[in-house]
């Protein structure tokens, strides 16, 4: 049986996946949670994670030093890589839309968007047919319309809270975000028996959700 | 950005050092010899071609591709791929001579990375092209002879993924309503992403029965190989597609010593756009991308106002040398230092090694940096004056 590499993102969507991982019947370590390594090993199913930033797991499977890997949809839209995307895991759903002040409307002459995702802002605002600017943030998006520095931001919204708290108030919805299952595409056919025997596994357990 | 530093290269360019070097002369002279061998013959094009022609008949993205102004205004490019230039020969005057005609090529392409590195903007690329034939006979010969140079390459584990382009056509067009739906579905098949795939069948609002049919397709319980289960979703019209994938089939068992390398998916949809038969991906342990992929292209000979077959593959020989095992070149380099008065005898010294097929460099001692440094690239060193040459 061939070993397999998984990059996993950190923090929250790790803790949900690696439930979900449990209750599809994978025998795994219990101490990952608290560990604070970079690489996990889980000898009984020949698993190793590798721990990584949620944005850097597509590059990690792109280039092939993990087999599989758990991504937001959000970014493998914002990077465009070459993977297989093979399965909608339906943890952290939430999604992306516009927001901005309430009651006001894009600047005519340089209508300004801050967001940290700027490929989709930018073909988003392109499909409508709009013309405008991206300024890229790293967080606190929200901040971007309160000061003055953009008429609308793009960004994810999972509960709405933050922009209420902010006074922002949500315009359009852009996509439905939730966790997908990746693969490298020479890994999934080198390794096929091994990775569709996961999916596989995977997908029961889903169905049952 | 800031000033551009003395020691940069624009992004995705790279140089290859003399060890890479001679790891790429080896792949070349190997792969050299056996498409020589399989009756191909070699041939080179120019580097920059015009954009109108080969640009737009490339199915490269455009915005991959380098482009530059002649002094006439016309937009050249680059060429970033030599399946079309060979196509533009072939049709032009080549196949004029000789048909079918077996061309092949070593050669480095262009293609321009937007976002970041990590991939190259050059690469060789090696490949053939076999035109003029329709028939299975073809694309089991290309099958056969990407197998085969692969393994003398020395390429240890592999595996090689086949579809067929005119197929999925087939079973797309049967079960969606219009072109632009095929279009959809078959660009999510290429990008492999199941979960849009599915999603896209509910966004198209397709009949239940269709849509069943289409998720047969990316699912891998159901068992295609058998062709037979296929035809039940095709018209009679279309019939032939699987009569001739079987005759394929069989001739690729016959002529193939390791059937199992080669596996059939016919979700696999290429970004190529002209590729209408057979067509197919090649995957090696150790690179996390394709290290070849060829096909059946007839498509991209009517750009150039041919009704010919054409069929071939290439090997990106910079993917290659990640999978391909560390080569222990066996050849003994001697340093030949000699002093002042000494250059005529230390001449004769390294002639006579020469001619005895070993590699001598001859130096001049003086001139050395670091002698201690300099004498560790060699194997042999000898320090040859005029009382007498001295082995170190």
């Amino acid at each position: 049986m061939n070993e397999l590499t998984i990059a996993m993102p950190k923090g929250r969507i790790f803790e949900e996946a690696y439930e979900l991982f449990v209750e599809a019947g994978f025998d795994l370590p219990k101490e990952i949670n608290d560990s604070r390594k970079l690489i996990v090993e889980a000898p009984e199913e020949r698993i190793q994670f590798i721990l990584a930033k949620p944005m850097d797991v597509p590059v990690y499977v792109e280039h092939g030093v993990a087999d599989i890997g758990i991504a937001g949809k959000d970014v493998l839209l914002e990077q465009l890589r070459d993977v297989h995307e093979l399965l909608d895991l339906h943890i952290s759903n939430c999604y992306i839309a516009t927001a901005g002040l309430p009651n006001t409307m894009m600047n005519e002459i340089a209508p300004r968007v801050a967001t940290k995702y700027p490929t989709i802002a930018t073909n988003f605002y392109k499909e409508k047919g709009e013309q405008v600017e991206i300024i890229e943030l790293n967080g606190s998006i929200e901040l971007a319309p309160m000061i003055g520095l953009a008429d609308r931001i793009v960004d994810i919204v999972s509960t709405g809270q933050t922009l209420k708290e902010n006074g922002l108030v949500e315009y359009e919805k852009i996509v439905d975000i939730s966790s997908r299952l990746i693969v490298n595409p020479v890994s999934y056919r080198v390794k096929s028996e091994r990775i569709r025997a996961f999916v596989a596994q995977l997908k029961n357990e889903l169905i049952k959700r | 950005m800031g000033k551009i530093q003395m020691f940069e290269k624009p992004l995705g360019m790279r140089d290859s050092f003399p060890e890479v070097n001679e790891q790429k002369e080896y792949i070349r002279s190997t792969a050299r010899n056996f498409i020589r061998n399989k009756g191909y013959d070699f041939i080179k094009t120019p580097s920059v071609e015009y954009f109108e022609t080969i640009g737009k008949a490339s199915a490269i993205d455009e915005s991959s591709l380098f482009k530059l102004v002649d002094n006439q205004g016309e937009t050249l490019v680059l060429r970033p791929d030599m399946t079309t230039p060979i196509a533009r020969i072939a049709a032009s005057k080549l196949l004029k001579e000789k048909n079918p005609l077996r061309l092949a090529y070593y050669a480095n392409v262009f293609r321009a990375q937007q976002r970041e590195g990590g991939r190259p903007a050059e690469f060789e690329q090696l490949g053939l092209e076999l035109i003029g034939d329709f028939s299975a006979y073809g694309d089991s010969e290309i099958i056969h002879t990407a197998v085969e140079l692969v393994k003398a390459l020395g390429v240890e584990s592999f595996r090689i993924t086949i579809g067929h382009a005119g197929l999925l056509t087939a079973f797309l067009t049967n079960n969606t309503d219009t072109v632009h739906q095929v279009d959809a579905l078959r660009q999510l098949l290429v990008e492999k992403n199941f979960v849009g795939f599915e999603q896209e069948l509910d966004n198209l609002g397709l009949l239940q029965e269709q849509k069943e049919n289409l998720t047969k397709l990316i699912d891998y319980t159901i068992d295609f190989k058998v062709f037979e289960n296929f035809r039940a979703y095709l018209t009679n019209e279309q019939q032939y597609l699987i009569d001739q994938l079987e005759q394929f089939k069989r001739l690729l068992e016959l002529q193939l010593k390791d059937p199992s390398i080669v596996s059939f998916d016919f979700s696999l949809a290429s970004h190529m756009s002209y590729y209408t038969g057979m067509l197919f991906e090649i995957y090696a342990a150790g690179s996390g991308f394709p290290i070849g992929n060829g096909g059946r292209y007839d498509e991209l000979f009517r750009q150039f106002d041919e009704q010919v077959g054409a069929t071939g593959f290439g090997i990106r020989v910079d993917r290659l040398l990640e999978v391909l095992p560390k080569r222990d070149v066996e050849e003994k380099h001697t340093l030949l230092l000699f002093t002042e008065g000494a250059y005529l005898k230390a001449n004769v010294l390294a002639e006579a090694r020469r001619n005895n097929a070993e590699r001598v460099t001859l130096q001049y001692i003086e001139s050395v940096y670091e002698l201690d440094v300099y004498k560790q690239s060699f194997d042999e060193v000898l320090i040859v004056s005029e009382g007498g040459s001295l082995r170190e």
